[in-house]
């Protein structure tokens, strides 16, 4: 995956040409709904769907795997923390019923033997990772199909400082470069005959410590490049700049912001009905 | 009454600077100016100072480095010792070495308009500021492209259309085609003479590139440990071949080429040396004629089966690029090999198969007879080593012994024979006495000699190496060239990639010729260096001895501004 591909994605989609405005307001619906409901089932749902959108306007496969996979270990724990420990807070928020057990750890088992896993204390883990993963696709459902420089023209258009703006909308390029150059160092290495996949975890920690360096060395390098480039084009951070595009909201985008808004309202009094609470 | 003469564009008025860290001073006691529309060429060996007094033309040394700064340098009646440097670049455009790191926006267009809306410039005239610099650099069609999709050259024209567009009375270029191939270098300077013709344009370029330097400069001042040694017309500059030798820089090999012939009597001393290549062209008809010299190659040995074999091998990248395309060839053992083409023609693509890096979408790269693919990409580091363009990457530990062996540390090698490596490699790269010093504190030069006695440890046959010149002076370059020399004379089989033409003569024996991802050519290195047509087709632009040998007589084969000069009669014709 190059960078250019990490930092935009090239798709045209309805979605990628609305404005960040727009977007924003598709992104506070959707993390707003997922903090404020508890029902498993619904946020599940709403994962899905953001995931689908993802896939829809052309987030690379790669990058969605790569999420996955890094997340692994955190929901997994999530899920197990939930299912065997957290007993007296999901008894409470199904009204103090008893909960149903799935299966025990073997008693022989150090410190955990007879733990019961609930299918009540599951669903609720699978509740927290469906409410994180709703956040963690968002992100780059709207930052990825939005060109840096709308990004930077949305976000002061929204009050946000110029020179917070940039530096925002930098990171974000940063970030791919980082690592680019990670995996340009681990190429170099296994270039110069080092098995890192023959050495133990410690020794790999170890050779992945000494990679830092160059990295480090390499990204503080680019960093004062671009700096000094950046002041060299007249950069001062000043708000009283001009944009070759005014990026006005179009119709299309009132639209999205009025759907979004209603839709916000719609989960908000799902949540007070109740329909949204957690069953167990 | 005659107007008093416009003052200076530029006034270093007794300049010297210090880096922070730095004890002595890189810049020492410049006093010089430079009018408008003026084109001025910096030239010095690697440490003279050309980037820093690049970097003081825009502020930005002293302003963001610190350091100690004395003397007054004015631009455009601005010091720059006060003025911020976002509005000394109202002033000053600045175009650096890497076209990479000055991008800054995802879009052509943006590219250039960013340094414009920083400004506060009505849109209107952002917008017809930026049509016309991207027309200026023949960029117009590209507009809406994201930069990091064009290519290396059309990247450095960018960068070059976004100092344009501040219309900035004077743009100051280091470097600026140190990583472009000869077509994309020829087309960056055309360039510079272009607008400095329509616009008047003043222009400073910080190069090695002598033949373009000579063919584009008004004035060349050149710089030794920060001090100005020569300051004159481009032309006067260019012919003093002594003073390019002392100070180890390369003349362009027409200049070359005339001094030889003015030693052996056949240039007469009151002539002045043509120092492009038109003038040398022009200068042909005054000398003795010269004689057919087409010595042949050396004749073929027989080396058994080739070490290396690339048959019918096509990649096509994700995106429906297809950079290789049916290539087959052989590289037998102890071959001295070079691959050229221009950017894009296919040779990075090349590589990294060679490296297995890359997958073949269909046929296959095969070493001693075995299919890489069956290697994994550590494993195959004891077969083919690989130095990089930028070795600082390949620069992991605090030390240069330690560095040398750490691919070591992942084999099962006895402590004992790893130690016997290192001392080894050490010894070859005669890098034993700087065992403790850290590799950053090395010259590049050696920093190039520590990653490559680190590949020699996993005793491979084949060594690759990929640009190795690339931004060095004429001395380095040799240095490094040198190196690859005494490992094909130890037996290794050296596989280089460079778009260096004129360094390789004395060095590589093949050559493979690379365009629009098909080999072109596979000759032996006189005989493609004169296929000129099949040269152009990929952009790759003869070097000015075989330009002239070729002009001189059609069937005189010399490569080098030495074998050029004696291959005419002894016998000169009055001036």
């Amino acid at each position: 995956m190059s960078t250019p591909d990490l930092v935009s994605v090239n798709r045209q989609t309805a979605f990628s040409r609305l404005d960040f405005r727009a977007k924003l307001a598709v992104f506070l619906t959707a993390t707003l709904a997922a903090i404020l409901w508890n029902d498993p089932w619904l946020n599940l749902l709403l994962a899905a769907a953001v995931a689908v959108g993802c896939a829809g306007v052309g987030i690379p496969p790669a990058y969605l795997r790569l999420i996955a996979k890094v997340m692994m270990p955190f929901f997994l724990i999530l899920l197990l923390t939930h299912g065997f420990f957290n007993v007296q807070h999901v008894q409470r928020l199904v009204g103090g019923r008893e909960l149903t057990t799935l299966f025990n750890l073997p008693d022989g088992w150090w410190g955990v033997g007879g733990s019961r896993f609930s299918r009540e204390g599951g669903l609720f883990g699978l509740n927290a990772i469906a409410k994180s993963l709703t956040f963690m696709l968002m992100v780059p459902l709207c930052v990825f199909t939005t060109d840096p420089n709308h990004l930077v023209v949305s976000l002061v258009r929204l009050r946000v400082p110029y020179k917070l703006a940039f530096v925002v909308t930098s990171t974000l390029r940063f970030f791919p470069l980082l690592f680019d150059e990670i995996q340009a160092v681990i190429r170099a290495q296994r270039l110069r005959g080092f098995a890192v996949e023959e050495l133990s975890v410690i020794r790999r920690v170890r050779v992945y410590a000494k990679v830092a360096v160059p990295v480090i060395l390499g990204a503080l390098h680019k960093a004062q490049e671009t700096e000094v480039v950046l002041q060299t084009r007249g950069f001062s951070g000043q708000a009283d700049r001009t944009y070759l595009h005014a990026h006005n909201l179009t119709g299309a985008d009132w639209s999205v912001i009025i759907l979004s808004l209603t839709a916000l309202t719609g989960a908000v009094a799902v949540t007070m009905v109740g329909w949204a609470d957690f069953q167990g | 009454m005659e107007p008093p003469p416009a003052p200076p564009l530029v006034s270093f008025d007794r300049v010297s600077y210090a880096y922070p860290q730095s004890a002595a001073p890189v810049l020492r006691d410049l006093s010089f100016s430079i009018n408008r529309g003026e084109i001025v060429g910096l030239l010095g060996p690697s440490g003279a100072g050309k980037t820093t007094l690049c970097l003081a033309l825009a502020g930005i040394v002293p302003q963001f480095y610190r350091g100690r700064f004395f003397g007054q340098l004015q631009v455009a009646g601005q010091d720059t010792l006060d003025e911020p440097i976002h509005r000394l670049a109202r002033s000053v455009g600045l175009v650096l070495q890497d076209p990479e790191v000055q991008l800054v926006t995802t879009r052509v267009e943006h590219e250039v308009a960013f340094a414009l809306e920083n400004a506060g410039l009505p849109v209107a005239e952002i917008h017809q500021r930026v049509a016309s610099a991207l027309a200026a650099v023949h960029l117009d069609h590209l507009k809406d492209k994201h930069p990091h999709e064009l290519s290396g050259g059309q990247q450095q024209r960018l960068v070059l259309a976004a100092a344009l567009a501040q219309q900035p009375p004077l743009v100051v270029l280091d470097e600026p085609t140190s990583q472009l191939d000869p077509a994309s270098t020829t087309e960056v300077f055309g360039l510079l003479r272009e607008i400095n013709a329509t616009h008047g344009t003043t222009f400073v370029v910080a190069s090695h590139a002598s033949e373009e330097l000579a063919a584009t400069v008004s004035r060349a001042i050149v710089l030794d440990a920060g001090r100005i040694v020569a300051d004159a017309p481009a032309a006067t500059v260019f012919r003093d071949v002594d003073l390019f030798q002392h100070l180890n820089l390369r003349p362009p090999e027409v200049t070359r080429t005339f001094a030889l012939l003015r030693s052996a009597g056949l240039w007469p001393e009151a002539s002045p040396l043509p120092c492009t290549l038109a003038a040398g062209l022009a200068a042909l008809p005054r000398l003795p004629p010269a004689q057919a010299f087409h010595p042949g190659s050396p004749p073929e040995e027989n080396r058994g089966s080739p070490i290396l074999e690339v048959r019918k091998l096509t990649h096509t990248y994700p995106d429906g690029t297809t950079a290789l395309r049916d290539i087959s060839l052989q590289i037998p053992r102890c071959e001295y090999c070079l691959i050229i083409g221009r950017n894009g023609a296919g040779k990075s693509t090349l590589l990294q198969h060679l490296l297995n890096l890359l997958p073949p979408t269909s046929g296959e790269v095969l070493i001693d007879g075995v299919p890489l693919r069956d290697f994994k990409v550590s494993e195959l580091a004891q077969r083919i080593g690989y130095v990089p363009q930028n070795p600082d990457r390949q620069l992991f530990n605090t030390t240069v012994e330690a560095e040398v062996g750490f691919s070591l540390e992942s084999t099962s090698l006895s402590a004992q024979q790893r130690q016997d490596r290192v001392e080894r490699a050490l010894r070859d790269m005669r890098l034993a006495h700087l065992r403790e010093a850290h590799p950053f504190s090395l010259s590049k030069g050696d920093r190039a000699r520590v990653v490559v006695a680190a590949v020699l440890t996993m005793e491979p046959e084949i060594l690759v190496f990929d640009e190795p010149t690339t931004g060095q002076d004429a001395a380095g370059a040799s240095a490094i060239l040198d190196l690859t020399r005494e490992l094909h004379a130890q037996g290794h089989t050296i596989v280089i990639v460079t778009h260096h033409l004129y360094l390789m003569p004395d060095y590589a024996r093949r050559v493979l010729v690379m365009g629009d991802g098909r080999l072109l050519l596979d000759a032996p290195l006189r005989e493609a260096f004169h296929a000129t047509e099949i040269l152009a087709t990929t952009s790759v632009e003869p070097t000015q001895a075989v330009v002239l040998a070729q002009a001189a007589h059609p069937d005189n084969r010399a490569l080098t501004p030495a074998e050029l000069a004696a291959s005419f009669s002894p016998a000169p014709t009055p001036p």
